[in-house]
């Protein structure tokens, strides 16, 4: 069904693909090119491909025991770091994703499980 | 320079300022400068990390910001006279 869906929106106004595929413009028209089969955000990352990411950065984190680093590890209860590490773990892990991300909800991003979260979450992760 | 009647800085100021002077050290278009900043930052936050007494953190908060304001500065002149040949450092292997 949902596919029928994305078929029919793609053959009916095909224009509106601009926006609901967001920054991506769309200039071919063939319906090949224009059908999206499995996803409509297939340019977004995959979870597994943030997870990874995300534990290789905190991984090479110099103060930080590599086999200790799990997915659901918590930076100051389970990796012995204090607050100014956390700040330097969300800053590397902003740069590692290319993203700009607020203070407020930096000094949320906790563990390992919160920023896999918020970078998956989030539309401009690269 | 700091006078009796400034508050000491609260925990999150103090997180605050050294987020913004490590976003600062990103600003920069040289290796050297870039990796100077970061290190600076991280050293001079951690040595005072223990300090207690208020007069004295409201002192190394001032400096903090002072330098940030300096490092912004910086930056800016820095990217005027930007050198066309990257650092070897900054080039990725492929």
């Amino acid at each position: 069904m949902a596919l029928r869906a994305a078929v029919l929106r793609h053959i009916q106004v095909p224009v509106q693909t601009l926006t609901a595929t967001g920054s991506k413009p769309l200039p071919r028209w063939s319906l090949g090119a224009s059908l999206r089969l499995f996803s409509s955000h297939d340019d977004h990352l995959t979870k597994e491909e943030v997870i990874d990411r995300v534990l290789d950065v905190v991984k090479s984190f110099p103060k930080v025991d590599p086999s200790k680093v799990t997915p659901d590890v918590h930076f100051q209860k389970d990796l012995g770091l204090d607050s100014l590490d956390n700040v330097e773990i969300v800053m590397a892990l902003e740069e590692e994703f290319k993203l700009e991300i607020p203070d407020k909800e930096a000094d949320n991003i906790d563990s390992c499980n919160l920023a896999i979260e918020y970078i998956y979450n989030h539309p401009m992760a690269g | 320079m700091a006078t009796m009647g400034v508050a000491a800085p609260t925990r999150t100021e103090v997180l605050q300022l050294y987020r913004s002077l490590l976003r600062v050290a990103r600003q920069f278009c040289d290796y050297n400068i870039r990796e100077y900043t970061k290190r600076r930052t991280i050293d001079g936050f951690r040595d005072n990390k223990k300090l207690t007494d208020p007069s004295l953190l409201s002192a190394a908060f001032f400096d903090g910001k002072t330098q940030l304001e300096v490092a912004k500065r910086q930056a800016i002149v820095y990217s005027l006279y930007a050198s066309k040949v990257k650092s070897i450092m900054d080039i990725k292997p492929s």
